[in-house]
């Protein structure tokens, strides 16, 4: 504490400052040692002239008069030019800072020490403290006592602080204790600055008596009634440390009109339940973790597809049985299955290139497709026309009822094809790869794609038709990208975006809410609902351990399977229609039997 | 928390014994008292943290308390910094050392002090003089009684927990709904915390004293209080009025 730090030092320098008292006698010394001073007390020979100016000149001038030169003051100043120079000044020296201010205490001290003829002296303001010294002596013992210790201490701690007005007092105060010791002049001198301040805190009853002479400023007046009109004994206290500076700049103009939980209004919006628990969960063991295949699908007939390794197997979801439909030799591996529209085959890519169509009811295969040289990771029907994106970049277009199937080349990626997607309409097709294009293509015209979007920064495997709005397409970007972007594909303007803060591995709307889901990889492995077009996230769903690799929509549309590198296959109930309207898969067999052969008719 | 298991005590003594005393039944201790008033400027610092926009509202999350949703920062940070200022708070809080709690809102590019939040303290019953008063103040001890005493309201009548908080919750709204009178704060904006203890009272390292940091020629505006048993809150605002 600052206390500790200034009563330490009294003692040091008794001796240096007892000398000084000596030297006091030397002032006779004639004016132009005076000029020498502050050039050794300073090293600019200006600032401390001024200084001494400034605290003495109205003094030195009315007093050398009075005194006919006899100034203390002038004797004080020197007495420590004098120190500078024997050969014990060292000590002093070091304390370079405090004497500055010791000079203004001094001249202080001539005041009080003649205090007689002070009164004479114009310097009105110095006046009062002719009254002080009466207490000289009383105080003195005070002073031994360390009773004013504490008050220097909060004084001090005050110019830390760094309120102004009390500062310039203090400084003048600091000063005079140290010097304190080396006379009783000094002492009365320290004491009176301390009975002041103490006034100032403590409200004795001397303040009383100071007040109306009061000390050279008006700061000092202020302060005291500042002090008197807070509180008595009591002291204003602040919490130093700075408080945390805050994230970013704010308005209040736009705090106010914010609501305050912008999330629960949004959450009241959206009022339909969805069940966030899975419907039902399926083994699916050596299911590849692989983000560029498309190994799930479900069809018209209500069956989920899924490729495991070596083995397509299909799972009833009226019945709830599964059959392994096939197996491929043992130097590939299933790459993708889609269904056709009527549900009647499966088209299985594989890892050498090769495409075979599967009747499933029966359980053979049709035929197989060759053209490929990589494997095809992705595939999509249209009517009779099976649309194959490999490895290498190419889009195959095969007529699947004529031996020369290969009807179309679509080039146009450079890498890796693992998104394709027809519009329901088969007037358009969207593909997307690991060269993070998308390109939409005409059907009409397969050349070139009718637009290449570059705006993903990761590859595009997800991608979705809306079904109530033909032109809109959603897409869906890979770890480094995060973000779905939705287009219209007929003027190629991108129309809305989100950044979905995890990899998107497949995109599904619902056909019966104006809803999107999308499914992520790392971190989350979850599944997010959206509103379309607010892009209001409405759920998310934590769905599997590991990242969500393929998802596909029931025909109803209310159910979600997902397949995740957990090597499980889950039924989410995330667009379930109004009760009653519900076909669910194995439980409400019956009902969704009912509902599919509708479809079928419709068809 | 303290105050919640006087209140518990109590309530089961109530069911206990229903028609007993009810001065006893409901009365806090001075310490649970205490703990009470500093709970309570803990959630102001907060909501005056937020209402004012010192930090943005994002860092904010509701909590119930008083019967009302009560906006605590959730920045670590902030938290931490709080939390420091209270655990010395709660320490003069029981020891009666504190006479006012003051938060002060400066703007940080001209420091000037812009809104300064006062709650005044009054302690009906003295706590048993500690030790700390040491030597110093015979004289400056009886100055305080003299200056209190006339101010100092008669000990009010017993109050029931119930009622105590929900005179809380009322001066909450008010501080909430003194944002439509309170002029827009313009730029960035920092706060400080000060308090007005007793000159004999033992000062950690991280507080040091201050000038009152009053608004020169603000407007002032006086908010409800509340009572405990042992202390009186009242709310003072004052702040700069708009040139």
């Amino acid at each position: 504490m600052a206390t500790a730090s200034v009563s330490t030092p009294l003692k040091s320098h008794t001796g240096l400052f007892s000398s000084r008292t000596a030297g006091g006698r030397m002032p006779l010394t004639p004016s132009p040692r005076q000029r020498a001073i502050p050039i050794n007390l300073n090293s600019s020979p200006f600032t401390p002239e001024k200084s001494s100016s400034d605290g003495q000149g109205q003094q030195r001038v009315p007093s050398k008069s009075t005194y006919g030169g006899g100034n203390l003051s002038s004797h004080l100043a020197k007495a420590t030019a004098g120190h500078r120079a024997s050969p014990k000044s060292n000590i002093a020296r070091t304390v370079s800072t405090p004497r500055k201010a010791l000079e203004l205490g001094v001249s202080d001290f001539t005041l009080t020490g003649t205090g007689v003829h002070t009164t004479k002296s114009p310097s009105s303001s110095r006046t009062k403290k002719a009254p002080l010294r009466q207490k000289g002596p009383k105080t003195t013992l005070a002073y031994a006592a360390d009773r004013f210790i504490p008050n220097r201490g909060a004084s001090s701690a005050i110019a830390n602080v760094g309120s102004g007005k009390l500062d310039f007092q203090e400084k003048q105060q600091r000063p005079k204790t140290s010097n304190s010791d080396s006379s009783s002049v000094l002492a009365a001198a320290t004491d009176d600055a301390l009975a002041a301040f103490e006034g100032l805190s403590l409200e004795d009853e001397e303040p009383a008596s100071y007040s109306r002479p009061s000390p050279n400023t008006v700061a000092y007046q202020d302060s005291l009634a500042n002090a008197c009109g807070v509180s008595l004994n009591t002291r204003i206290l602040q919490f130093k440390p700075a408080p945390p500076e805050s994230s970013k700049p704010i308005d209040l103009r736009q705090q106010y009109n914010r609501p305050l939980r912008a999330a629960t209004a949004s959450a009241s919006q959206f009022k339909r339940r969805v069940a966030t628990a899975p419907e039902r969960v399926l083994d699916a063991p050596g299911l590849i973790d692989d983000y560029y295949l498309n190994l799930l699908d479900w069809s018209s007939a209500n069956q989920v597809a899924i490729g495991l390794e070596r083995n397509v197997y299909v799972w009833s979801a009226d019945e709830g049985s599964v059959s392994s439909l096939l197996e491929t030799s043992a130097d590939t591996y299933v790459s993708s299955v889609k269904w056709s529209g009527d549900g009647a085959y499966v088209g299985v890519g594989l890892g050498t290139g090769e495409v075979q169509i599967w009747d499933v009811a029966e359980g053979v295969k049709i035929r197989s497709m060759f053209g490929h040289d990589a494997r095809v990771g992705v595939m999509g029907w249209n009517k009779h026309l099976l649309s194959t994106g490999a490895r290498s970049g190419l889009v195959f277009n095969h007529d699947v009822r004529i031996a020369e199937h290969k009807i179309a080349e679509l080039v146009s990626h450079t890498s890796e094809v693992c998104g394709l997607e027809w519009r329901s309409d088969g007037a358009q097709l969207a593909t997307g790869g690991n060269d993070n294009l998308v390109s939409i293509w005409d059907a009409r015209s397969l050349a070139v794609p009718k637009f290449t979007k570059t705006n993903h920064k990761a590859a595009v495997k997800a991608l979705a038709w809306c079904p109530w709005n033909m032109n809109l397409l959603a897409t869906g970007g890979g770890s480094y990208d995060k973000h779905i972007h939705f287009w219209n594909t007929t003027s190629g303007a991108r129309v809305n975006s989100i950044d979905t803060g995890s990899q998107v591995t497949s995109l599904r709307w619902s056909p019966h809410y104006r809803e999107i889901v999308s499914s992520s990889g790392f971190p989350d492995n979850s599944l997010s609902i959206w509103s379309y077009p607010t892009l209001v996230r409405n759920v998310e769903i934590p769905a599997h351990e590991s990242r969500v690799l393929h998802s596909c929509l029931s025909p109803d549309g209310q159910m979600l399977a997902t397949a995740a590198a957990d090597e499980s296959l889950k039924f989410w109930k995330i667009f379930e229609k109004k009760a009653g309207a519900g076909a669910g898969v194995g439980g409400a067999g019956a009902s969704g039997k009912a509902e599919m052969s509708k479809q079928m008719t419709i068809r | 928390m303290a105050p919640a298991a006087a209140a518990a005590a109590a309530s089961a003594d109530a069911a206990a014994a229903p028609e007993k005393d009810k001065s006893k039944v409901h009365k806090l201790s001075l310490k649970g008292s205490a703990k009470l008033v500093a709970e309570f400027f803990q959630y102001s610092i907060h909501t005056i943290l937020f209402q004012r926009g010192v930090y943005p509202a994002e860092d904010f999350s509701t909590v119930k308390k008083y019967g009302l949703n009560m906006l605590v920062s959730s920045d670590d940070q902030v938290r931490a910094y709080i939390k420091k200022i209270m655990s010395q708070l709660d320490k003069w809080m029981v020891g009666g050392k504190i006479s006012k709690l003051v938060i002060v809102i400066t703007n940080k590019d001209t420091g000037e002090h812009v809104e300064r939040w006062q709650f005044d303290v009054q302690i009906f019953a003295k706590p048993p003089k500690t030790k700390s008063s040491k030597s110093k103040t015979p004289s400056s001890s009886s100055t305080t009684t003299e200056n209190t005493t006339p101010q100092q309201p008669p000990p009010p009548a017993e109050k029931t927990e119930a009622e105590i908080q929900s005179e809380i919750a009322a001066i909450f709204r008010q501080i909430t709904a003194s944002v439509t009178f309170l002029p827009q704060l313009a730029g960035d904006c920092t706060f400080n915390v000060l308090v007005y203890a007793d000159a004999d009272s033992d000062v950690p390292v991280e507080w040091g004293d201050s000038d009152a940091k009053e608004i020169a020629g603000g407007e002032r505006v006086q908010l409800r209080g509340f009572s405990t048993a042992s202390h009186r809150v009242d709310t003072l605002v004052s702040y700069r009025l708009a040139d």
